[in-house]
């Protein structure tokens, strides 16, 4: 369950990053086994740990490899998108509050999938695909805005524009629901995040964009740590900031648009996750991506766990969950003394 | 208010947006499911009209747009105050939060999760936990700067997370009940939070007039301000009261329709004198405003209607995209 | 994209209208003042109304099943028009808004002298409506297993058809026992037990045991039961955690959705891992069905529909 265990251990890797990074990695694995253990259905943590040594009652046994296993692989898949993704845009922004569920990225693939759900999709593939154009739109948007002279080196107009822009494509969902009820339903269902009941085939539909992304921040990742220091730096490297800068937003766009086929929307996820990791690694961007590796898993399935819990025997949508945990973080990073630049 | 009416240039402007909002509420009356001629209308508010139309004309749409336009009104004289006292056309209630919270609060109240009190006092509590909230997070720097923003847009997603709990966790009819509250409606108002608005609308008019004067000083920096006689603090905590509770006894009739309180007061200084805080033009604007967007909203896709809070957001947010996105921008923060 | 119009449908069943128009001649006569009690007190109506808005289902559902004609009625839920099962005897119904949002002035344009309102009508919505016609809003509670009988007397009362409502009670009682004869001579006693389940993109919806259809099943000789999954104060349906499922794996699974025919729900729902384990997926005891009509209508039209549902899967599991 727990990535790149084996890239880890690799000689130049800091000895301190290291601790930090075996003790989240153990966290992660104590929240995977509680995503496995607890539920908001009748199978008790003790059944399902039995089930999980291979015997047990059948029905906790189906409960755990069927419904909980599924949903939680889609839950690391998702949190590691996410967390990634928002420690990209961060660090090439310089803001530590761009977050693709504040900057409308998450907003534009969820719109895009209403309208694809609208005019008949109902294919995984297709909507996987949809849901990364949808991002990739966003993102564009997004970096557009960046460039607009002044927006760059202001932090709180850029996710203001972000948030408007996620009202707006809200705004136009909701007209959707409302002209055809019969895609309502379906809509409804996208525009909620929830990792519950998705099927697996879904995973295997995103795996290969999410390796895509993977590699190309392997790619990039010495560059912009490059880059932190000043473009000028970068450039006197060797290194070109106008291919970074596509080659991340590329990458942003398929982790939010996979999350988001596998998630739906999810705000806040890819604020909370680097900003812890930045809390541990310091300000080098490489050591942030390393840390969100396990830190965005255990985020996202530590919020599942609750959604099943608080409301059992139904649940409630991760979603709101995720921004009831990632609004107060927000909060603390308004209420810390100056805003950290990156 | 009288000495709005002094400058040359103010006056007229109010006057085009009184027409205006003549214009709109008379055109609302006469469109709909049902049209009414133009001259039947005038015929029913003169009282000489058959029963039937007398009831389309003055109790279902009269009624209706008296809500909005009071809303419209008493939002963007909310906005503007605030925008005033933080010297930042950004701050308006809708986007620091006050908005949501006012929903979530009244959503409590209406499917009755603990308290029973009416969603007007809710709101109104609503509104004034998220402001004292987003300021003591704020910290020192008060309204100013960008923390203030920030936090509310913090506590706005919180407040609005909370509502899809409480209407997760109630019976379907409920839900139904609550729906008007968490997109905009004008359809489910209640009598009872109008008249409360309209007292609220009236108090803030007759205390506004007297504050006045100092409200106008206060585009000039603190120094100049107090030099000029203005007693800050005073004008501060009462400005922002009342614009709590203009926003909080509105979102009790309309739900969150925040970005009248954006844009109406962006129309309004683009027209009046500049100087002056337009806080009667920016009222008429924003009463226009909410009269037309709910005209489209009942007549787009009669006989179904679409919120009046959708119809806001569609037209509004590219606008507000505009001014964050436009180049050099001074007059931000 | 499907918008909403006002439509009126060319006539679809011209014998049921030619009908219903003998049905009606006949009875003006007899029709005098009446006075019916209401959820808002008792309401006075004259003569034989005519024109009939119904802003309910089981409403519009009733007025049919009596022989009147309706001017206006809502949308069902989940649609963009009445209920597919009562589609050909509506023809000529104007859309007058949703369950959730009545548009008055599309009301007050049908130009109704009487209006059939849903139970759980404000006092708000019901002074305005009272201003256009009559408004009859159904006093019986909810949830019971006879409350049709009693809203379907009330309805036919106001619409002065009192001896047309018991005729169609009796004709919906006679079937029921046409069909529990079949039960009862086909599946064994203890092998009745059955759940309502509306299967929506989310997952399942679990339905009370009170709802319409489900007192219709239970008439029928089947144990229908929620197994306690629909809380109070939750009188229509209860959203489950797919890992909740396996708690109402009855002999029988009656399986709908509003938005697809049920033959489409069946094939979602078998996606699902958890839903092929239960034992009457295995058993192929699912009976696929129509949300529209099973978990949103009611009525003696909507119970004559369900009893035939039944009847055809009973009569399908015969060897």
């Amino acid at each position: 369950m727990v990535p790149n265990r084996a890239v880890a251990s690799r000689a130049s890797f800091p000895s301190r990053l290291l601790t930090t990074w075996l003790v989240a990695g153990f966290l992660l694995s104590l929240v995977v086994m509680a995503s496995l253990l607890y539920g908001a259905g009748p199978v008790s943590p003790g059944d399902a740990f039995a089930a999980l040594l291979g015997n047990g009652p059948d029905n906790a046994h189906f409960v755990v490899s069927e419904l909980r296993g599924p949903r939680t692989m889609i839950g690391l898949v998702t949190g590691l998108a996410l967390g990634l993704a928002g420690a990209l845009l961060q660090s090439m922004t310089r803001n530590p509050l761009a977050e693709p569920g504040l900057l409308g990225v998450s907003a534009g693939s969820g719109f895009a999938v209403a309208l694809a759900i609208l005019f008949g999709a109902s294919n995984a593939t297709l909507t996987t695909f949809v849901a990364q154009l949808g991002a990739l739109a966003g993102c564009a948007l997004v970096i557009a805005a960046t460039r607009v002279q002044g927006l760059g080196n202001d932090p709180v107009r850029l996710i203001l524009a972000g948030a408007t822009l996620s009202g707006l494509l809200l705004a136009l969902t909701s007209m959707l629901m409302l002209m055809d009820q019969r895609a309502a339903d379906e809509i409804r269902f996208w525009i909620t995040g929830s990792i519950a009941g998705k099927p697996l085939t879904l995973l295997s539909s995103t795996l290969p964009a999410i390796a895509v992304g993977l590699l190309i921040i392997a790619m990039v990742a010495r560059p912009l740590a490059a880059m932190a220091l000043g473009e000028k730096a970068a450039v006197g490297l060797g290194h070109h900031p106008g291919r970074i800068r596509f080659l991340i937003t590329l990458s942003v766009a398929l982790l939010v648009g996979s999350a988001t086929a596998l998630a739906g929307p999810l705000i806040f996820v890819g604020l909370v996750v680097p900003f812890i990791a930045r809390a541990f690694a310091g300000p080098d961007i490489r050591k942030t991506l390393w840390l969100c590796l396990p830190i965005g898993p255990a985020v996202v399935l530590g919020a599942d766990v609750l959604s099943r819990l608080i409301a059992a025997p139904s649940e409630l949508p991760l979603g709101v969950v995720t921004a009831l945990i990632g609004a107060p973080v927000l909060l603390a990073i308004v209420r810390a003394g100056r805003m950290p630049s990156l | 208010m009288l000495l709005a009416l002094t400058d040359k240039r103010t006056g007229l402007a109010n006057g085009f947006l009184l027409l205006a909002l003549v214009a709109a509420s008379l055109s609302s009356m006469s469109l709909g499911t049902i049209s009414v001629a133009p001259l039947d209308v005038l015929g029913s508010l003169l009282g000489k009209a058959d029963p039937m139309t007398d009831f389309v004309v003055k109790e279902l749409r009269g009624s209706r747009i008296l809500a909005g336009l009071l809303s419209g009104a008493a939002l963007a004289v909310a906005g503007c105050l605030m925008q005033t006292l933080a010297r930042n056309r950004l701050a308006t209630p809708g986007i620091i939060g006050i908005d949501n919270a006012a929903t979530a609060f009244a959503v409590a109240s209406v499917v009755g999760i603990g308290l029973s009190l009416a969603p007007s006092a809710m709101a109104l509590a609503g509104a004034a936990a998220a402001t004292s909230l987003a300021f003591g997070l704020a910290g020192a720097n008060g309204t100013r700067g960008y923390r203030f923003i920030v936090a509310g847009i913090g506590i706005g997603a919180i407040a609005g997370a909370a509502t899809q709990v409480m209407l997760s966790r109630v019976a379907i009819d409920a839900a139904n009940a609550a729906y008007p509250w968490t997109v905009g409606s004008l359809n489910a108002r209640s009598g009872h939070s109008v008249v409360i608005l309209s007292i609220g609308l009236v108090l803030a008019a007759i205390l506004l007039a007297i504050i006045n004067r100092g409200l106008n000083t206060l585009q000039f920096s603190d120094a100049v301000a107090i030099a000029l006689g203005t007693r800050l603090r005073a004008i501060r905590i009462l400005g922002l009261g009342l614009s709590v509770l203009l926003t909080g006894l509105a979102v009790s009739v309309c739900g969150p329709v925040g970005l009248v309180a954006l844009l109406a007061p962006e129309l309004a200084r683009t027209l009046c004198r500049p100087g002056k805080v337009p806080l009667l033009a920016s009222g008429l604007a924003g009463a226009t405003f909410m009269v037309l967007a709910d005209l489209l909203g009942r007549t787009l896709f009669s006989p179904l209607e679409i919120p009046v809070g959708i119809i806001t957001a569609i037209v509004g947010s590219p606008y507000l995209l505009w001014i964050l996105l436009k180049p050099s921008n001074r007059s931000l923060t | 994209m499907s918008s909403v119009p006002t439509k009126t449908r060319s006539a679809a069943k011209k014998s049921f209208l030619a009908l219903a128009a003998i049905a009606f001649s006949l009875n003006v006569a007899k029709a005098e003042s009446r006075t019916v009690e209401t959820a808002f007190g008792p309401v006075t109506i004259e003569g034989q109304p005519e024109r009939v808005v119904t802003l309910y289902e089981g409403a519009l559902d009733t007025t049919l099943a009596v022989g009147s004609s309706a001017v206006g009625a809502v949308i069902t839920r989940g649609g963009s028009d009445v209920a597919d099962y009562i589609q050909p005897q509506a023809a000529d119904v104007a859309i007058v808004g949703a369950p959730a949002e009545t548009n008055i002035e599309a009301v007050i344009a049908a130009r109704p002298d009487l209006i059939l309102a849903a139970p759980r009508t404000s006092k708000q919505q019901y002074q305005l409506l009272s201003r256009v016609a009559p408004v009859v809003v159904s006093d019986v509670p909810m949830f019971q297993p006879d409350s049709w009988k009693q809203e379907t007397q009330l309805f036919a009362r106001a619409l002065g058809q009192e001896e047309a409502g018991e005729a169609v009670i009796e004709q919906v009682e006679s079937r029921i026992a046409e069909v529990r004869q079949l039960v009862e001579a086909t599946i064994p006693e203890d092998r009745r037990d059955a759940t309502l389940v509306r299967w929506m993109p989310q997952g399942p919806l679990i339905m009370a045991e009170g709802l319409f259809s489900a007192s219709i099943l239970q008439a029928t000789g089947f144990e229908v039961t929620d197994n306690n999954l629909v809380k109070e104060g939750r009188p229509h349906s209860e959203p489950l955690s797919l890992e909740n499922l396996t708690r109402m794996d009855q002999s029988w699974v009656v399986l709908a959705t509003l938005n697809e025919d049920g033959k489409k729900a069946l094939e979602s729902a078998r996606k699902s891992p958890a839903f092929e384990r239960l034992n009457a997926v295995r058993n192929e005891q699912v009976i696929s069905v129509s949300g529209q009509l099973w978990t949103s209508a009611s009525g003696p039209l909507a119970a004559l529909a369900i009893l035939d549902d039944i009847e055809t899967a009973v009569q399908n599991i015969q060897p």
